[in-house]
């Protein structure tokens, strides 16, 4: 089972001044953020915010110099994240196009988009949404139907993207699309394509999500052209890219940090005295502390070039477990007795309509375990 | 590298002398000694004793590989015991005597009364639960006064010990002390630690609970694949899929837990107990909890077989329902953790987390 072993990573001392730096800029911008806000977690969209981290070389610090980035190593990114998540900062404008959608320009079009668009990136002013899941496409995502025809003016899209978060806020989109047919390989004749959100033909309709708030979207592409050097990769590879990519949508520290504020007001209101108290704070403690050396392990394996994607879904897997635990843990010890209009009461109010989706984004709870069954070998 | 010497050492000694056969034995009541004799003989029982006194002077970290083992190949000794007994007393000063040493530290269970006898001590008390005490001849005993002391328990005049066992078969006796004489005493050589027993046991037992928790998850994974029912191996369902892989992320939690929990543990060479506690507190829960959910999906997995004394399995399940209770259960570790972040409030959770340390944490009984 050693293909399921996580080994814990050390952080340099050059990590710890820089964690220190972050937590002074993070006193000095979001001292009067409130916790109303701060429940949002990585959710919370915020391009002012962005910019400023942006400027101090805090988003896109690994990449190279010539994309703005700051050639830091993985580690050190690592530390600039969990400080930012463990007090809810609001990293949501540019977390997508920074985790995972700079990595694919960079990596797929080093000549063309990523020159372009990268930079921007890095300065916090550039931001992405996933253009994925369809209405008949969630975990099967292999069977997608939005399609892409190549034409002597560019790529024609049509079809439907759903739950695409941020749509209406962001500037681009990576999409996965149909540019072949299926034949006998499920996953063959797909590619990635990258649309400007401005584009003609392309209708963003709000999906009111059970908080209320307008993150989800759906996406209908009518005749929507993209240039042809809109390909991202090669054509049909599409499903190895999004393989790759998933990877890093699963492997960071906002897989576990997501319900932080509630465990935060719940600090405060505990009696250290009552056991029932101190026994399941100590229980979120002591995982918490064991997430977070699993995440850092799965830093120290990026920082090594080796590739993540098992370890990646088993620590998304538990780390929602725990976020997940939050609000019942929450009801267990203060349910019916929060103070009405309290910093706890809302925040057990809104992460407990929050979580389900914990285990839905970025790859279910399902397809997860199925993957770590593979790499058990029981399938 | 010496914790790779020391890997291989371990699985070639017990992979070929810890059987079935040695097992059922030793639960018929046989103390295997000619094992034991090969555990001293290969260094194991002093690997965290200093060198000056006859021991290798591994770290936590190195010596992992040895508590891994127990759990991993189940060996029926007191092996963690005497590994920390062996260094408490190396670095105390106090010489190692030969054969096993079971562990007695005041606190919950036991309260002992300390008289002084000339330059000596004499100990009054009575410890319940006492890992191996019967099948051991010396004793390590913690006091809350921090000095820690050797006692014979073979000291019939004085000594009291009522034979228990727990699901392992496993001795966790009754230890009653009426003035026993200790053969000498020192301070504890890590005073940070108000509970050193409790708490490097813990972080032992974590690692015990890793290996045999690792060796559980290979079974369980062989048999489903092995196991046909309706024309396939029932590991082709997602029924049994599922499970198999909460209990890979429950194990690989413990490990990293643990493996964190050694780093942070003292040593001949670094004797900062900073983030021992703290460390020790972690491995304890996580494993503890991993233990409980492991046991009860392994069992679910092999259906009745596994429930047949016959089949292997229940040596593990026996030992890991042992072990997540020994050196404080993950509940009552998770009291300790939980006072401490409370006191902390919010603005102390997560520089707490990061440092691995909480200023207000305690080992020792509630207030």
């Amino acid at each position: 089972m050693q293909v399921l072993s996580i080994d814990p990573c050390t952080l340099p001392p050059e990590c710890e001044a820089l964690r220190a730096q972050v937590r002074a800029f993070v006193a000095e911008t979001l001292g009067d953020f409130p916790a109303s806000k701060r429940v949002r977690n990585w959710s919370g969209f915020d391009p002012e915010f962005s910019r400023k981290l942006g400027a101090h070389g805090w988003i896109g610090m690994t990449w190279p110099t010539r994309y703005g980035g700051r050639e830091r190593s993985s580690l050190e990114r690592y530390v600039v994240l969990e400080e930012l998540l463990s007090c809810g900062a609001p990293v949501g404008a540019h977390w997508v196009a920074e985790r995972q959608s700079a990595l694919l320009l960079m990596r797929l079009s080093p000549e063309v988009l990523a020159p372009r668009i990268v930079p921007s990136i890095a300065r916090g002013e550039t931001y992405f949404c996933i253009g994925m899941s369809e209405p008949d496409s969630g975990s099967d995502l292999a069977s997608i139907r939005t399609r892409a025809v190549r034409t002597d003016a560019g790529w024609v899209i049509n079809g439907r993207k759903v739950w695409t978060s941020g749509a209406h806020r962001t500037h681009y989109m990576i999409a996965l699309v149909r540019t072949g047919t299926q034949g006998e390989i499920r996953h063959a004749g797909l590619s990635q394509l990258l649309v400007d959100m401005k584009t003609p033909g392309l209708t963003i309709r709000p999906i009111i999500n059970q908080l209320g708030e307008h993150d989800f979207n759906e996406v209908t592409f009518d005749d929507v052209l993209a240039p042809h050097e809109h390909l991202i990769g090669a054509e049909g590879d599409g499903w190895r890219q999004v393989s790759g990519e998933l990877a890093f949508e699963r492997s960071g520290p906002e897989r576990y940090l997501s319900s932080s504020q509630l465990l935060l007001e719940m600090l405060d209101a505990a009696d250290a005295g009552d056991a029932r108290h101190a026994v399941a704070i100590g229980r979120i403690a002591a995982s918490y502390a064991t997430l977070r050396q699993m995440s850092l392990g799965v830093a120290g394996m990026l920082a090594r070039g080796e590739n993540p994607a098992l370890v990646a879904a088993l620590v998304k897997d538990q780390g929602a477990l725990v976020e997940q635990a939050m609000p019942d843990i929450a009801h267990d010890l203060f349910g019916g007795v929060a103070p009405p209009g309290s910093p706890l009461a809302h925040a057990m109010s809104y992460t407990a309509r929050a979580v389900p989706s914990f285990s839905l984004r970025g790859g279910t709870r399902e397809i997860l375990r199925g993957i770590i069954a593979k790499g058990l070998g029981l399938r | 590298m010496r914790q790779s010497m020391i890997e291989e050492s371990v699985a070639r000694l017990f992979a070929d002398h810890v059987n079935r056969a040695l097992l059922e034995k030793f639960e018929a009541g046989q103390w295997p000694q000619a094992l034991w004799q090969l555990a001293a003989d290969n260094g194991l029982t002093h690997a965290l004793a200093t060198e000056d006194a006859g021991g290798i002077g591994a770290t936590w970290s190195e010596a992992y590989p040895i508590l891994r083992g127990i759990g991993y190949w189940q060996v029926p000794l007191p092996l963690a015991d005497t590994m920390i007994a062996a260094q408490l007393l190396s670095l105390a000063g106090i010489a190692i005597p030969d054969g096993p040493i079971a562990l007695i530290e005041e606190g919950d269970d036991c309260a002992l009364k300390a008289d002084v006898d000339g330059a000596g001590l004499r100990l009054t008390g009575r410890a319940v639960r006492v890992a191996w005490a019967g099948a051991c001849r010396w004793a390590l005993a913690s006091l809350a006064d921090g000095r820690i002391a050797l006692l014979d328990l073979r000291d019939e005049q004085t000594v009291r010990i009522i034979a228990r066992l727990n699901p392992a078969h496993e001795p966790a006796d009754d230890v009653e002390l009426r003035g026993a004489p200790c053969i000498a005493h020192a301070a504890n050589p890590f005073p940070a630690l108000r509970q050193p027993v409790r708490t490097l046991g813990a972080i032992a037992a974590g690692a015990m609970m890793v290996g045999a928790m690792e060796w559980l998850l290979e079974q369980s994974v062989q048999y489903a694949g092995d196991r046909v029912q309706f024309g396939r191996p029932i590991g082709k369902n997602q029924a049994i899929q599922q499970p198999l892989a909460l209990m890979a992320g429950d194990v690989a939690a413990a490990r990293v837990a643990t493996i964190v929990a050694c780093a942070d543990a003292p040593h001949a060479q670094a004797r900062d107990c900073t983030a021992t506690l703290f460390s020790a507190a972690v491995a304890k829960i996580r494993s503890g909890e991993a233990a409980t959910r492991a046991t009860a999906i392994a069992h679910q997995v092999h259906g009745a077989i596994g429930f047949t004394y016959e089949h292997a399995l229940n040596f593990a399940t026996r030992r890991l329902w042992a072990w997540r209770e020994i050196h404080g259960a993950d509940a009552w570790w998770a009291a300790r953790l939980g006072e401490a972040a409370i006191a902390g409030r919010s603005s102390g959770f997560w520089p707490a987390l990061t440092d691995r340390h909480f200023a207000d944490m305690r080992s020792g009984p509630r207030r």
